[in-house]
């Protein structure tokens, strides 16, 4: 295990999520076509940072520097780790970086399209998601895990946990999708604005399912009930700032301009949202590193498996 | 290398050389409007003979919503230069509403033809749309199809013009203080083009594109007048932006060396506004169609 790598990985998350932070503030005060140019602003490197070409020059470089500590990230997890799948990791992180710099400028270039825009949202949170998985596997919680001797229940924790992850991730596509379907000065669409609520629904019960099984089959385990109490804790925030959010959008569209707390709160809902998403990660990460797939239901399914090829 | 490793790379090559050809091909800022109907087309010439005048008033019924102040501090330059500046989506003054645009949307030439079949020449003046204190004026305006629009900047920071069309091609492009005027063209008839400026967001404006010049945008004392009208009977329209932008219809009908009046009030009836109550508010009678006298 290497401290250093492990704790130049948590820096690099830590950059990620500040740089989810700046491309919500370029969402939120309509800043996208601030500069109709890239990579270039107004075609300078360092163009006057001032009116709405504040918020967009500088989620550029914010990017940038999330860019360049990423290629030093792999390669200092190329040459300092020894998994074979963690430096795997490391490249698609880099590869990662690479294609959502370039969504960006392809989103700005073919002047904000939704699909574009959105899939640039959703790439960031699965950038964000590879840098924290990334801090993870090097961490000395992870490499010196004991593995659980058994799972307390029918349906394996790991199963529930991606089952929440991949909710959650469906959400985050839609909430990126809501976001940018239509600028501060429209409203937004009805039909989105729902399927967005019925997604919180379903994290609330999935996540809520997984945290509270892990509280109740493995109290003792810390290393598994801090990510599901910091999840649910996050879950119960975030789903506060969803309403507020609504309340100062449903707002904005009277507005001059987009405003604070239209603002403030929108990102901070956007910025909740990635951190739910990773905390949810590392809980299903940590499930499948200390928890074995339940026996009982493996036999079960097997016997289903069985049972489907031969009825008989 | 193998297989996954081959198709990262070649996803990525191919994300690469889509972008680069976008951003090196620059269609995106600069493209142009697609060629539409102009006076070279096949088509009538418009009606020859004396024509008819249509001219009214715009009013606003109530109390209309306070202008909001604009916070212009992000940007030092228009901050000094226009520190009060407020929302004129809704320019009232004795009752009477500015910045409507008022068009004939429809109807029949004295003869028998639609007034869509004529062609009229496309102007060769420009119309001029100028950022002053970080603020469009006009804030309204109309042209022709393919009529040049020249826009200038006359403030001490950099703008840039958006214009969001549904049927023409969408463009941005920005403009420092200084630079020459930037002059486009809308090839396609269209009410209305919103214009946005997304360095300072509360800029807005209004481009009416139509294929004939007969319309006109309501003054700071709520007249608009729309010259030389072929006698007929038309459909005009006026449209008020306001909070919640509402249109009003109107049947006129035009004679030679005529008025027709058409007086319109917002908001209609029903609308609820900010500063009038949501139950239903009558609006008052509206005079049309008036006979112009020979």
């Amino acid at each position: 295990m290497n401290r250093g790598l492990n704790r130049f990985a948590i820096f690099v998350a830590c950059a990620t999520f500040f740089l989810i932070i700046a491309g919500a503030l370029v969402t939120s005060n309509d800043a996208g076509l601030a500069t109709p140019d890239w990579p270039l602003s107004n075609g300078q490197v360092f163009p006057k940072m001032v009116g709405n070409l504040f918020w967009e020059h500088g989620h550029r470089m914010v990017a940038t520097t999330v860019g360049i500590l990423t290629i030093v990230l792999m390669f200092y997890i190329l040459f300092k780790e020894k998994r074979s799948w963690v430096k795997k990791l490391g490249v698609f992180a880099l590869l990662a970086v690479v294609a959502q710099g370039l969504l960006g400028g392809l989103t700005v270039k073919l002047m904000l399209p939704l699909a574009v825009s959105s899939a640039h949202a959703t790439l960031a949170q699965l950038f964000f998601c590879t840098t924290v998985s990334l801090a993870v596997f090097t961490s000395r919680s992870w490499i010196e895990a004991r593995p659980l001797t058994e799972e307390k229940g029918n349906l394996p924790l790991r199963y529930i946990c991606t089952g929440a992850l991949v909710t959650i991730f469906l959400q985050l596509i839609l909430g990126a999708t809501l976001r940018h379907s239509a600028t501060w000065d429209r409203h937004l669409p009805v039909e989105l604005i729902l399927a967005h609520i019925g997604g919180a629904v379903a994290v609330t019960l999935m996540l809520g399912s997984a945290s509270l099984s892990i509280l109740r089959r493995h109290p003792e385990s810390r290393f598994l009930t801090r990510p599901a109490i910091i999840a649910l804790a996050l879950l119960v925030i975030q789903l506060g700032l969803g309403i507020a959010a609504y309340m100062t959008r449903l707002a904005s569209p009277n507005d001059p301009q987009p405003l604070n707390p239209m603002i403030s709160i929108t990102v901070a809902h956007v910025a909740c949202g990635a951190l739910v998403f990773v905390t949810t990660i590392v809980l299903t990460l940590r499930t499948y590193r200390v928890l074995p797939a339940s026996e009982t239901f493996l036999q079960d399914y097997r016997m289903g498996q069985d049972l489907h090829v031969n009825p008989e | 290398m193998n297989k996954q490793t081959k198709v990262w790379l070649v996803l990525s090559i191919a994300l690469s050389l889509l972008v680069l050809a976008t951003a090196c091909g620059g269609g995106g800022t600069n493209k142009e409007a697609t060629p539409g109907t102009t006076a070279s087309d096949a088509g009538t010439a418009p009606p020859s003979g004396p024509t008819g005048t249509i001219s009214g008033v715009i009013s606003y019924n109530g109390t209309p919503p306070a202008p909001k102040k604009i916070d212009t501090t992000a940007d030092p330059v228009c901050g000094q230069k226009s520190p009060n500046l407020s929302t004129d989506d809704t320019l009232v003054k004795d009752g009477k509403l500015a910045n409507t645009f008022v068009y004939i949307k429809d109807g029949t030439v004295d003869g028998g033809k639609k007034i869509s079949e004529y062609n009229w020449p496309t102007p060769t003046e420009s119309v001029k749309l100028d950022q002053n204190g970080c603020h469009y004026a006009p804030h309204v305006l109309g042209i022709m199809v393919n009529q040049k629009i020249s826009i200038t900047n006359s403030d001490a920071t950099q703008h840039n013009i958006h214009p969001t069309p549904k049927l023409n091609p969408e463009w941005n492009q920005t403009q420092s203080n200084g630079a020459p005027p930037i002059e486009k063209t809308f090839g396609r008839a269209e009410v209305l083009i919103p214009v946005k400026c997304n360095q300072h967001p509360w800029m807005k404006a209004y481009i009416g594109v139509l294929k004939h010049p007969l319309y006109a945008v309501s003054a700071a004392d709520g007249t608009f007048t729309i010259p030389k009208v072929p006698p007929g009977k038309y459909t005009i329209v006026a449209w008020r932006e306001g909070q919640q932008p509402e249109e009003a219809t109107m049947e006129v009908t035009v004679t030679a060396n005529g008025t027709a009046k058409a007086d319109f009030a917002f908001p209609k009836a029903g609308a609820a506004t900010s500063s009038t109550k949501p139950s239903l508010q009558m609006m008052p009678a509206i005079e049309f169609p008036m006979m112009g006298k020979h």
